[in-house]
């Protein structure tokens, strides 16, 4: 207990080594979290080589070598775990909140208007990503073809037969919004930790992000062709 | 022709029986070289006695005329009107605690957090008044002073989301002050002793990593780096304290 | 209303400030109960504002090897023309080196020497010793023989300030912030303590001590124009004065500092100049070399502003936007790291208010009030004259180490030095003392400022603006009690002062004075104000001779014959001027002679 000695009287609460953990548990599920999204939007956008020929063996290849069978609730419980970690960071009382939000619309400070961005889109993924995972797990295998049909799904039609492909808007908005929270989640991340120039590296991961959304963006339209190019669901490739 | 400038300001007195919070106008025309400094003694002097509102130094020095200009934190005496629109809306900084109109007190809160972080040099040396003085190379003396030069004036604060909405965080502020010692190769404290002291969801793991008040430090302190250099300093010590077995209180 | 609160302590100290802190420490340290009380939190006194640095003969620059302190004890007594005290000046000279080293050892971060061969932008080629790498290092100041002022860039005041002030809030030091004091209590022979308002609530409060020490800095803002915080108003020394006991000593003696920058007339640092900065003229001619050909622009400061105003005067002036008339700062020549290195706030002052970069535009600049040479005259000890129990610190006392001029770097030197001496006697003085008091009496004194307090609220002694009589006071300074002074026109001074002066027992708020209002603290310090400039220009008309920054041109020569002596200002009940009384000063260490730069020097040469 020599070192226990030494420590010097404080008013501090002691919190021991949990405010350490946490913080670092934020920062590493983010970082794991950030590299999923941009590994999964390269396996996605293998629709454009050979019409998905690639996209269907990654696809075998994760289910032969059981990568999905513990990949995907291992990345469930990442996202659960970051959801805990970084949750209680966001202002959580409804008077927390308002004070958060006030102070953001009167200090009109352009990072603080991206982290409320990231505080939004953090609960639209939670939403959007459970039910992406319900709509995976429930067609399980992932099929090139078959994806490409709920792309191209035509939706309700309206009354004037007009319709919404609420699959393709579905999909969009979740690139968006996913792209979003994890450029700039990966952004925050490295400013706390310090190890590059913040606007350099705010640029650098702007590209990045945009370049992700390209190449899910012309993932999206190839979907639309594979799907016309097979008309058949489950046809094969 | 010179413009007609608005001052909205935020006028309440709590030592006022009844006083309500509220916003009061004040017009004058703009003149050549007006600060806000200039402008909110005309309006005491001339046009509203009551008016309260602090400077001292009125040379972006002392840290004392931190007020919300527009929204943003800002030295007063060193804001020139004409780097801002004909409506100027003052308020006084949120987070501390309000002692009248544009008036509020810094001086307690920082009190406060010089005491919980022991923001002094920690040393068993006893001064020797015959011996020279320790050595010290230039180049880490420059460095200390870099975030040495705060002036408190409370801008990081205010701006703060986390500051705004928890009340122990002690905000960009203290970190660069603790982060200040922990340069200082005259402070004898050990890592321990410092996790002990910003180790926490108070000090350096509380910082989400907004930046508005690296953005508008008035004195144009580096503090990203200095945050993040707590951080990364503290996590290790962590870690290390983990691994060697050592258990903190 | 009756006060509020009353605290009970060994010792008071007002002001929180360097000296006044630093007293603080050396009171508590002795075991004593010590309460400051400040106007403003402590780390944001005028303390802060000192740039350049902290003059101490170390010698461990290249420009300094050799020095000690019997050097500065010369250059300290030549710069204060012979007026100083001698021992105070030889105690200080040799106590402030052990100073530095503490403060080093409580954490500033003093710049340190780098050993080899540089060239300075001043054209100095030094070689820096390897034996001296690391150790405190030292700039260039005027008046000097030796390069000895200590320095942090030149943010030296904010980090000793801030360093200090750690050391108060470790040894857990009371402060009271946000709280004046507006009147000593005595019993006539002994002072009890202070009765104080305090400005966040208005209430008053009493603070009853064994010992009070004043350390409420200079008098600045009784001039229009000032480098002075807005806060240097000299409540310190007009409370004491009020007492009509105390006398303020050598108050006409007033530094203005060559380079304050118009319009807002802020500081820009001697440094620049110790560092190679030049003054130019409008046809960018660098002229000090022409007055003051051994010193050039590093003369002391009363010489240097007294040549800046010689020069105008012969029409080099510059008009332009920032003064009618100005001159220029040029340290373009130093380059931009050397500028962002060590003359960062003076960039960003110059930047901030004129938008003018330093590193590659020239700075407008103007002799501007700086300092009060004079103040609560002490004994070498800090004991003030007329009352027991009540010690000076500081600008605010009249201690009497700057004489009629002080050194640049040598009142930052003051503040901590004579808080460490003075505050040594302080401790001595209340260990042995005891404390009674009459609370009647105390009453009393609480009662009589209730009632200017609400004379003042209900306008009963007439209906005066109290923010138009400050304007005209500070303006009566700027025209008859400036740099050059003539007897006629310190006469019309006097008189203009005077009326205001009765103009300003008849102030009425024209706001309800309930709270903290500001306009009443301000209309409670005016009498006191105009009586304080009342001791600078009727002491300045009665001098008739000239000596450091005190500067007659009907007696442009120094007078030790008749006038080797120190002005003691009193203020007796009733009166509307001050009574003037003299004592002489000694000079035990070095007889009156020659400074080596100024008129007297150089001669009153014209400019080329």
């Amino acid at each position: 207990m020599e070192l226990a000695k030494n420590l010097q009287k404080t008013l501090n609460k002691s919190y021991g080594k949990t405010d350490l953990y946490v913080d670092l548990a934020e920062s590493i599920t983010g970082i794991i979290l950030v590299g999923f999204l941009w590994m999964h939007m390269l396996f996605v956008g293998t629709i454009y080589i050979n019409n998905g020929a690639l996209f269907n063996a990654l696809s075998e290849g994760l289910d032969k070598y059981y990568l999905a069978q513990i990949g995907i609730p291992a990345t469930v419980l990442v996202i659960l775990l970051h959801i805990f970690m970084a949750g209680r960071r966001a202002p959580m009382r409804l008077r927390d909140l308002r004070i958060a939000w006030r102070l953001s619309k009167m200090i009109n400070h352009y990072d603080t208007w991206v982290w409320v961005g990231q505080v939004i889109t953090a609960l639209l993924i939670g939403i959007f990503a459970s039910m992406h995972l319900w709509t995976i797990m429930t067609t399980w295998p992932i099929e090139a073809v078959k994806s490409a049909h709920r792309v191209a799904e035509p939706g309700v039609a309206f009354w004037g037969g007009f319709s919404i492909p609420y699959y393709l808007i579905f999909y969009a908005i979740f690139l968006l919004v996913g792209e979003y929270h994890a450029g700039f989640g990966l952004y925050r991340i490295l400013v706390k930790w310090g190890w590059f120039e913040r606007h350099k590296m705010g640029w650098v991961l702007k590209g990045i992000t945009v370049i992700i959304i390209c190449i899910g963006v012309g993932a999206l339209y190839m979907f639309t062709q594979v799907a016309k190019m097979y008309p058949h669901a489950g046809g094969a490739l | 022709m010179a413009r007609q400038l608005t001052f909205s300001i935020f006028r309440y007195n709590p030592n006022k029986p009844g006083d309500k919070p509220r916003m009061q106008e004040y017009s004058f025309e703009e003149f050549e070289g007006l600060t806000m400094f200039v402008a909110l003694n005309k309006i005491r002097e001339e046009m509203d006695p009551t008016l309260m509102f602090d400077f001292v130094c009125r040379a972006a020095i002392c840290g004392s005329c931190a007020m919300m200009i527009n929204g943003r934190p800002r030295l007063a005496c060193k804001t020139m009107t004409i780097n801002l629109p004909s409506r100027i809306t003052v308020m006084p900084l949120p987070v501390f605690k309000l002692i009248g109109d544009l008036s509020v007190d810094t001086g307690t809160w920082f009190r406060n957090l010089q005491v919980k972080t022991e923001s002094w040099i920690h040393t068993n040396k006893k001064f020797d008044p015959n011996a020279l003085e320790v050595r010290m190379e230039n180049k880490i003396a420059e460095q200390i002073y870099e975030p040495e030069r705060c002036v408190e004036c409370g801008c990081c604060v205010a701006t703060c989301v986390t500051a705004n909405i928890r009340e122990d965080f002690i905000g960009a502020t203290g970190i660069n002050r603790v982060s200040r010692f922990m340069m200082d190769p005259r402070d004898e404290r050990s890592d321990a002793e410092y996790y002990e002291v910003v180790g926490n969801e108070d000090g350096a793991f509380g910082c989400v990593g907004l930046m508005a008040c690296a953005d508008l430090c008035p004195m144009e302190i580096p503090l990203q780096t200095q945050l993040a250099y707590a951080r990364r300093k503290m996590a290790a010590a962590g870690l290390k304290l983990q691994f060697a077995g050592v258990k903190i209180s | 209303m009756s006060a509020k609160h009353t605290h009970i302590s060994d010792v008071l100290v007002v002001g929180a400030g360097l000296a006044a802190e630093r007293s603080a420490i050396e009171a508590a340290e002795q075991g004593l109960s010590v309460i400051i009380l400040s106007l403003i939190p402590p780390r944001r006194s005028h303390s802060t504002a000192a740039q350049g640095g902290m003059q101490a003969s170390l010698g461990n620059v290249a420009m300094g090897l050799g020095d000690n302190p019997r050097i500065h004890l010369e250059d300290t007594i030549k710069g204060s023309d012979w007026g100083c005290d001698q021992e105070v000046a030889k105690a200080f000279c040799d106590t402030v080196p052990i100073m530095i080293r503490q403060l080093d050892a409580w954490g500033v971060p003093w710049n340190r020497v780098t050993a080899g061969k540089k060239k300075y932008a001043s054209g100095v080629e030094t070689e820096d010793l390897k034996e001296k790498e690391g150790l405190i290092t030292a700039r260039d100041f005027g008046g000097v023989a030796k390069w000895r002022c200590c320095y942090t860039a030149d943010g030296t005041g904010h980090t000793v300030m801030f360093v200090v002030d750690t050391v108060v809030c470790k040894m857990g030091i009371t402060v009271h912030d946000r709280m004046e004091a507006i009147s000593l209590i005595h019993d006539g022979e002994t002072c009890l303590g202070v009765v104080a308002r305090d400005l966040r609530t208005g209430d008053l409060n009493v603070y009853l001590a064994k010992s009070t020490v004043i350390g409420t800095g200079g008098a600045g803002r009784i001039y229009a124009a000032s480098t002075n915080a807005v806060i240097c108003e000299g409540t310190g020394g007009a409370i004491c004065l009020n007492t009509g006991l105390v006398p303020l000593g050598n108050m006409e003696a007033v530094q203005f500092h060559p380079t304050g920058m118009p319009p807002v007339w802020i500081l820009m640092t001697e440094g620049a100049r110790g560092d190679g900065g030049y003054l130019l003229d409008k046809n960018m001619h660098r002229f000090m070399p022409d007055y003051e050909p051994k010193k050039k622009e590093l003369a002391s400061r009363d010489v240097v502003s007294r040549r800046m105003i010689q020069h105008i005067r012969a029409g080099y002036g510059i008009q332009s936007k920032y003064a009618p008339q100005h001159l220029w700062l040029d340290i373009r020549h130093l380059g931009r790291k050397w500028v962002w290195n060590n003359l960062r706030e003076i960039s960003n002052i110059a930047m901030n208010f004129n938008g003018l970069d330093p590193a590659k535009d020239l700075v407008p600049v103007l002799p501007t009030q700086h300092y009060t040479m004079g103040g609560i005259r002490t004994n070498k000890n800090g004991f003030a004259y007329g009352l027991k129990g009540l010690f000076a610190i500081g600008e605010a006392a009249c201690w009497d180490l700057h004489g009629f001029n002080r050194l640049g770097g040598n009142s930052l030197a003051e503040t901590v030095t004579a808080g460490f001496l003075v505050g040594k006697e302080v401790a001595k003085y209340t260990l042995g003392a005891t404390q009674k008091f009459d609370y009647k009496l105390v009453e009393g004194f609480v009662k009589q400022e209730e009632e200017r307090i609400n004379n003042l609220i209900s306008g009963r002694n007439g209906k005066e603006n109290a923010y138009e009589i400050k304007e005209a006071m500070g303006q009566a300074m700027m025209d008859h009690v400036h740099i050059f002074r003539t007897g006629p026109a310190l006469q019309e001074g006097v008189t203009k002062l005077q009326e205001l002066y009765r103009r300003s027992l008849k102030i009425g708020l024209r706001s309800s004075g309930q709270g903290a209002n500001p306009e009443l603290a301000q209309a409670l310090r005016m009498p006191g104000m105009i009586r304080m400039a009342l001791c600078v220009a009727y002491g300045a008309l009665m001098r008739t001779e000239s000596s450091g920054s005190h500067s007659r041109e009907d007696f442009p020569k120094r007078d030790d014959v008749n006038w080797l002596k120190r002005t003691l200002a009193y203020w007796k009940p009733g009166a509307d001027l001050p009574t003037l009384d003299y004592e002489p000063v000694a000079t035990p260490h070095m007889p009156p002679g020659d400074r080596g730069y100024g008129e007297a020097t150089a001669g009153p040469k014209a400019a080329k």
